[in-house]
């Protein structure tokens, strides 16, 4: 994919830094700190609604939009993650198998993948183009790439985030455990002033060679992460880093970006 | 915007399989809902996919669940399209856009009852080869060689129909030439319990617009398109309005604003002024409260004259796939030039303000639009033209 975008704003969550100051700063919260994610671009009522990855998601979309002082009235919001609301899901699996109680609609309405986006445009009341996707450990690849369509197609700033729940242990017990992290830029036409960066997705390919920006330093719960890749993102552009970045930590078709200034 | 060639099109739903099948059930007025293959402690009807689906090949068995073997079913019989675009375009200049809202559930529906009766789960089971949203991704790209970028559209019931935006943009954009889009979605358990808890099930098969309608009923299936930048156009992907109500996650905007700014942002983009659409496929789900706002949306938009059906009634809703395989009865009308009777147990609701033929109509239709809407107030309307 040639498009060459600019990079107007960045935002993060991980458990432990509640924001991508505190990342790079290596400023982790103590661990008796209540590492929960606050759900920052939610109005109070779908805040509640919203579950933890939501929120999550909630805080590196507030932080991303403000860095870009973009309008959440009418930027489209892309949501990409692999598993999505896997925790709702089980939730609603042990009422059906375990307990054989009825279901909650409310918990039923926001196991939908799409939940957070849905809870995000009503918060913001976003009356435009929003969206939920997924592609497994490619889901950073693929939420760059709807976001390139939407600018080289005249929108004028796309939010592209990403973040996955804890790993479901019971659904997942013979793979790498991961913890939640969630990592959101804010795409613009290139050239848009206040760039922090530029970026292009390259084709994916099996050759690793030529990777030349080393992934974030993360612990290892969250590089098992299907969005490590966009964290990595957000991490490499927040450094300053130019050159080739890959999108995934091994586990995907092999999409990368490429950054300039 | 520019026009998005259809040059192939598959469903599959409880209507049968293939094209053919579906005209057949249309043309009469004959549903497929029926009872619920799932054993349930409540009342309603479904419209499952009653014959057998192939099999996947035996290297991709570890991939084979009903989800992934409909996506098998969908890709052969848009095999001869499929194969002279892969004479035409490069593999990884060939795109793979799917929609689906419950991706692998059935099977880990299945599986983690097991797991919770006998405290482990099936020895065959793999949540990433069989849950996950890019599990089929990945039997569709084995089966088919197309290589270009690949993801799965989850915005619940507009999923589908997200598929054909985003292949516009990346063809108009020039970064793919064509692009599998579509839609799959299976019936599971937790889906129906679901939709039961809201009280949005209908104890009988659905009645859209009806005046004793009372629910939806769930469907299974799906539909897939084959779409390009040229070729021999069976119908065109006019023009795609894509909103968000920004009102509440399963309610609809009481006069469905986000549904009226969908059809006229498709209407603008086509460049088409509202006489110049025939008829509607209707999101029509059957509950009161969505039908009434579409209908108060079309009437706002387009006036009370357009035709508007909702197929729901034959396959049921299939909720990811619901967009894709409207969009596949859409064409039918425009290839066929019939309109199927608007099919549901009782009177036309007198507050339903929208033409709702109960008779099949024959004529010549050109231009369609198909609504979906779906849980967060995501709503996408595709018009569909003749070529």
């Amino acid at each position: 994919m040639s498009i060459r975008v600019a990079v107007t704003g960045l935002g993060m969550f991980l458990p432990g830094f509640p924001n991508l100051t505190s990342w790079a700063e290596k400023n982790e919260l103590p661990a008796d700190d209540p590492r929960k994610p606050g759900g920052l671009a939610y109005d109070r009522v779908n805040r509640r609604r919203a579950s933890q990855m939501g929120r999550a998601i909630g805080d590196a979309v507030a932080e991303a939009m403000a860095v870009a002082n973009v309008d959440g009235v009418t930027t489209p919001i892309i949501v990409g993650s692999s598993i999505g609301e896997a925790g709702a899901m089980l939730g609603l699996l042990d009422k059906m198998w375990r307990e054989n109680e009825p279901m909650s609609p409310a918990v039923f309405t926001v196991s939908v993948h799409n939940a957070a986006s849905g809870l995000l445009s009503i918060s913001m009341k976003n009356k435009g183009y929003t969206t939920s996707i997924a592609a497994d450990y490619d889901t950073p690849a693929a939420t760059l790439q709807e976001g390139l369509g939407l600018i080289a197609t005249g929108t004028e700033a796309v939010v592209c985030v990403c973040a996955d729940e804890a790993s479901p242990r019971s659904l997942l017990e013979h793979a790498p455990h991961w913890d939640m992290l969630s990592a959101a830029v804010v795409l613009q036409p290139e050239g848009t002033e206040g760039a922090l960066s530029h970026l292009t997705v390259d084709d994916c390919s099996e050759n690793r060679s030529g990777i030349s920006i080393a992934p974030a330093e993360f612990a290892e719960g969250f590089s098992h992460n299907p969005q490590a890749g966009m964290a990595d993102l957000v991490d490499a552009i927040q450094r300053g880093q130019t050159g080739t970045l890959a999108l995934d930590r091994g586990n995907g078709r092999g999409y990368r970006v490429t950054l300039d200034n | 915007m520019r026009p998005l060639l259809v040059t192939g099109y598959s469903m599959l739903s409880a209507l049968g399989r293939g094209r053919q099948q579906h005209l057949d059930a249309l043309a009469t007025g004959t549903t497929g809902l029926g009872p619920s293959p799932i054993p349930l402690e409540f009342a309603t009807a479904t419209g499952d996919v009653k014959i057998e689906l192939p099999e996947l090949p035996t290297d991709m068995l570890p991939w084979s669940t009903r989800l992934a073997r409909m996506a098998a079913a969908l890709l052969q019989d848009i095999d001869e399209p499929l194969r002279r675009a892969r004479e035409k375009w490069r593999p990884e200049r060939i795109a793979i856009l799917l929609g689906t809202s419950t991706a692998g559930a059935e099977t880990t529906e299945v599986a983690y009852r097991q797991y919770v009766e006998g405290g482990k789960f099936p020895r065959d089971y793999d949540f990433q080869r069989q849950h996950t949203f890019g599990a089929v991704l990945t039997v569709v790209r084995k089966l088919t060689g197309c290589n270009g970028p690949s993801w799965m559209a989850s915005t619940a019931c507009t999923s589908s129909g997200k598929t054909f935006a985003t292949a516009q943009r990346l063809i108009a954009a020039g970064v793919i030439d064509a692009a599998i889009v579509g839609g799959i979605d299976t019936l599971c358990t937790m889906t129906l319990q679901g939709f039961n808890s809201l009280q949005a099930l209908d104890r009988v098969a659905c009645r859209p617009f009806r005046s004793a309608r009372s629910g939806i009923s769930i469907g299974e299936g799906g539909s897939f398109a084959l779409v390009e930048r040229e070729g021999d156009a069976r119908v065109l992907i006019e023009g795609i309005g894509e909103t968000s109500d920004a009102y509440h996650i399963s309610a609809p905007h009481p006069q469905g604003l986000g549904a009226q700014a969908a059809m006229k942002d498709a209407l603008v983009a086509a460049g088409r002024k509202p006489e110049d659409i025939d008829h509607v496929n209707a999101h029509g789900t059957g509950t009161h409260l969505n039908d009434t706002a579409e209908a108060n949306a079309i009437k706002v938009v387009l006036g009370t004259d357009v035709p508007c059906v909702s197929t729901k009634a034959y396959t049921g809703h299939t909720l990811g796939a619901a967009a894709a395989l409207e969009m596949a009865f859409s064409a039918c009308a425009i290839e066929e030039g019939f309109l199927p009777p608007a099919i549901g147990d009782g009177d036309i609701d007198p507050k339903i303000e929208v033409k709702i033929p109960t008779e099949k109509t024959t004529g010549k239709f050109e231009r369609v639009l198909s609504n979906s809407f779906a849980f967060g107030g995501n709503n996408v309307s595709l018009l569909v033209g003749a070529p």
